[in-house]
């Protein structure tokens, strides 16, 4: 099976080509990528632990393994891009990302059919932006050849997830995927309104700290400073009250 | 009476079930969530230890929370307030925090066991370790010392305990010293500057340590003022815990020890920059350290009590609990199985049975397998299903068996019966290897459990043996019972101890029992008589990242996603070569 990036991807390349160019960023995102990979593996590990299906759970260990792997392969490059280069804070993870949505997986909450399915999904995408990392660093062969290594296993993975979800799923294979796709889109959905309210939230809550604080912070500071450090008693509190939360 | 402890909401959730005085199971939620560390509300192993006990939510005669939330809270917003302006984004952050969960405990307990709200009680955070120390600890008075990150307000106390025979129990918390002044935030904020996860990674700066100098001594001083009164206080231009989300250290902490090291960044001690991170780790624990030991000599001047109890996450520094043992004056010092927050389940249980409820004293079994119990069938139908032969022997032969590999360089998954409660693997859910050669250490560190190679593995060794290969204070012997203690190596056996022997020539022993763990303690001699030295190499059954394995098929994973080589569970035993195999005709398909 051959990969090819998205059709967003390659119509961003030149923006890709440039997230990548820079070496400490590259280090650090390849870094960030071995993280990634391996909070995926412990996931996937998790899957196979609860799983009943023998099959499977060999598949899904070896999934997990591979995913070990790849955090040693990119965590092993990313070092060695590290020594000598500049230190780069950005890593536009918002654009150029790893293989985003495995550590949002919740093994032990999905049946076999949707995780097979969430897990096809999130292999292919992360295939194919792989393939576009593969393909913008030509300038770097050595962490193209990273990239194509960690493709190959990703396309053994798209395939055994397809295939496994055509036998746990007789018939259905269809329905299960977009039905993960559904999910993947709703998962999105409550991401962004979840940081929606946080930012509303945080606004809300900061002028209410300008506006209702000071006074009271006012207080709180005078207090403080009739405060001594060192020993205080502790007996002021009776041991066995244990019914007041304050 | 059934009473049911929990801790939550900070890190490594845990619950408790006391029954009539006794703990009849704990476990921490990460054991069942398998999320290290697991913070949230503890249901799965709140229904765990109800399911051990046989009980239903409306037969628990009270269900008792570890921490007073709205002190907590106060602390959280009285702090916040003292930091104005500089507090405007850790505020946000704090309110959503604690107004959108953490104060509504009460509510939380209620709707989801379904118990009436007068049955929940809320002990004080350290009361709650200071319980876990003293009430486990098999000694009748003591004095206790309790230090971690923060509770409510303290940070640390001093008081001393009572158990008389045939009267109420006493505990006492004398004096306490308040946030932001702590040691517990002292030493995490080293933790941070040093680049590891903070509640997670001072395991790795006290390794760190033995690999350099205190030269920065004097400047960690600098940090923690000494207070007329005796205790401390911290120096709060140093450090931003206390007013902003963002780093615990300040400006003014880089001018005195130089960048923080990032955290992508391996530390290499062979240059001058990972040097500098150890001398920095080495002067934070020197300094903790004599910090300890001068608190802990004023108690024991001033109470006369010849016992220490010690509880609090700061318990958990086997360098800082060794030197206290030998230079504060106490002839024994208690440290139970879980001094961090998980056994504040277990303490919470106890301080309401013995002093809210006033219960007479029991004495408790003094041992840390609280946890789900392992079951041999498990194994036997996941490697029927892999096409693994898996042996069921009998246990002379399975421990000679294990010997065998052992001795020939293999390493052994080792489970059986109940878990442990608290970060140690005690000879329940262990690795096992042979600890004499250091390539196997670096195995370990490098293959198995994939982490930095500078920090050290542990010893187990029966404990009437300990003292021939470890040099032990009196009580050093008691103090190993839950690996809670560092200890030098005696230098004739460091070249056959090389995996076990840390760069400063110390290990953090466990010393075995036979009464605690017998099964355990046959192996130990029965690789003594194979090799010459009762000593195995010690770890925690599990990979970085993942909490320790806790039913066999976590066990089981483990042991086919790493270099181990044998996986014994109860009295079953699976080798891995066929495994292999099998994986390779499946992935060809």
């Amino acid at each position: 099976m051959s990969v090819t990036p998205s059709l967003l991807d390659r119509s961003l390349r030149p923006l890709h080509r440039w997230v990548w160019a820079e070496r400490g960023r590259r280090a650090r995102k390849l870094l960030r990528f071995a993280e990634t990979e391996r909070s995926g593996g412990r996931e996937i590990a998790r899957a196979a632990e609860c799983t009943s299906d023998p099959i499977l759970r060999r598949l899904l260990l070896r999934h997990a393994q591979d995913e070990e792997r790849h955090a040693e392969l990119f965590g092993a490059r990313g070092r060695a891009l590290r020594k000598g280069a500049p230190s780069s804070q950005l890593e536009a993870n918002w654009l150029a990302p790893g293989e985003r949505g495995l550590d949002e997986l919740r093994a032990d909450r999905l049946s076999e059919r949707a995780l097979l399915a969430f897990l096809h999904l999130s292999e292919k995408a992360a295939a194919r932006r792989f393939a576009l990392y593969r393909q913008v660093l030509g300038a770097d062969p050595e962490t193209s050849a990273v990239f194509a290594e960690v493709l190959a296993d990703e396309e053994f993975h798209m395939t055994y997830t397809r295939t496994q979800l055509e036998r746990v799923a007789t018939g259905r294979r269809g329905r299960a995927l977009w039905r993960a796709r559904g999910a993947r889109i709703w998962k999105a959905y409550l991401r962004l309104a979840a940081a929606l309210a946080g930012l509303l939230g945080h606004l809300v809550l900061t002028i209410q700290y300008f506006v209702l604080v000071p006074p009271f912070a006012l207080l709180a500071r005078r207090a403080a400073r009739r405060e001594r450090a060192g020993w205080h008693s502790a007996e002021a509190r009776p041991a066995a009250d244990l019914e007041g939360q304050y | 009476m059934r009473i049911l402890g929990i801790s939550a909401h900070y890190h490594d959730s845990a619950a408790a079930l006391l029954v009539d005085g006794v703990p009849v199971a704990a476990v921490q939620e990460e054991r069942l969530s398998r999320r290290k560390n697991d913070a949230a509300f503890p249901l799965a192993a709140i229904e765990w230890c109800l399911e051990r006990g046989g009980l239903e939510p409306d037969e628990l005669d009270a269900v008792v929370f570890y921490e007073k939330p709205m002190l907590k809270f106060d602390r959280i917003l009285t702090t916040l307030l003292r930091a104005f302006p500089h507090s405007c984004r850790a505020f946000a952050q704090a309110m959503k925090n604690t107004v959108g969960e953490k104060i509504w405990v009460k509510g939380i307990i209620a709707s989801r066991l379904g118990v009436p709200a007068r049955k929940i009680l809320f002990t004080q955070h350290h009361q709650a370790h200071a319980a876990a120390a003293f009430f486990t600890a098999p000694t009748r008075q003591a004095a206790i010392l309790t230090a971690d990150g923060v509770g409510e307000w303290a940070t640390l106390t001093v008081g001393r305990g009572q158990r008389p025979a045939d009267g109420p129990c006493r505990l006492e918390l004398l004096r306490e010293v308040r946030f932001p002044h702590s040691l517990g935030m002292l030493y995490s904020t080293f933790t941070a500057y040093l680049g590891f996860p903070v509640n997670e990674g001072e395991y790795k700066v006290m390794g760190l340590a033995s690999y350099g100098k205190p030269v920065y001594a004097a400047e960690v001083r600098r940090l923690v003022p000494r207070t007329a009164d005796g205790a401390f206080s911290l120096a709060l231009e140093y450090f931003e815990f206390h007013t902003t989300a963002r780093r615990s250290y300040s400006s003014r902490f880089l001018e005195l020890f130089g960048p923080a090291r990032d955290p992508l960044d391996p530390i290499d001690l062979d240059t001058a920059e990972g040097r500098r991170f150890a001398d920095v780790a080495a002067s934070v624990q020197l300094v903790l350290e004599e910090l300890l030991i001068d608190l802990a000599r004023a108690l024991r001047r001033e109470l006369d009590l010849p016992d220490l109890c010690l509880g609090g996450g700061v318990a958990l520094n086997g360098c800082a609990n060794a030197r206290l043992l030998a230079e504060s004056g106490f002839e024994r010092l208690f440290v139970p199985p879980a001094p961090g927050d998980a056994g504040c389940a277990l303490g919470a249980a106890l301080v309401a049975d013995r002093l809210h409820f006033g219960n007479p004293d029991r004495q408790l079994p003094d041992h840390p397998f609280w946890g789900p119990e392992v079951a041999t069938a498990d194994l036997a139908r996941l490697a029927d299903e892999d096409g693994l032969a898996c042996h069921q022997v009998e246990e002379g032969a399975l421990v000679d068996e294990v010997v065998e590999a052992l001795a020939s360089g293999a390493v052994v998954g080792w489970m059986e019966g109940a878990g442990e409660l608290g970060p140690r693997a005690l000879g329940h859910r262990s690795l096992l290897a042979a600890p004499h050669d250091a390539q196997m250490r670096d195995r370990l560190n490098l293959r198995i459990k994939r982490r930095e190679e500078f920090r050290p593995f542990a010893p187990a060794v029966p404990a009437e043996l300990a003292d021939r290969y470890f040099q032990l204070p009196p009580g050093g012997v008691r103090l190993g019972r839950f690996m809670s203690g560092v200890f030098p190596v005696r230098p004739e056996w460091r070249p056959r101890l090389q995996a076990v022997t840390h760069v400063d020539g110390t290990a953090r022993v466990q010393t075995v029992d036979a009464t605690m763990a017998p099964r355990f303690h046959a192996l130990l001699h029965a690789y003594g008589r194979r090799s010459g030295i009762p000593v195995l190499l010690n770890t925690s059954f599990n990979l970085a990242g993942e909490p320790i394995v806790s039913r066999a098929v976590e066990g089981y994973s483990t042991f086919r996603r790493s270099d181990m080589d044998l996986l014994v569970v109860g009295n079953a035993l699976v080798r891995k070569a066929r495994a292999r195999t099998v994986e390779r005709r499946e992935a060809a398909e």
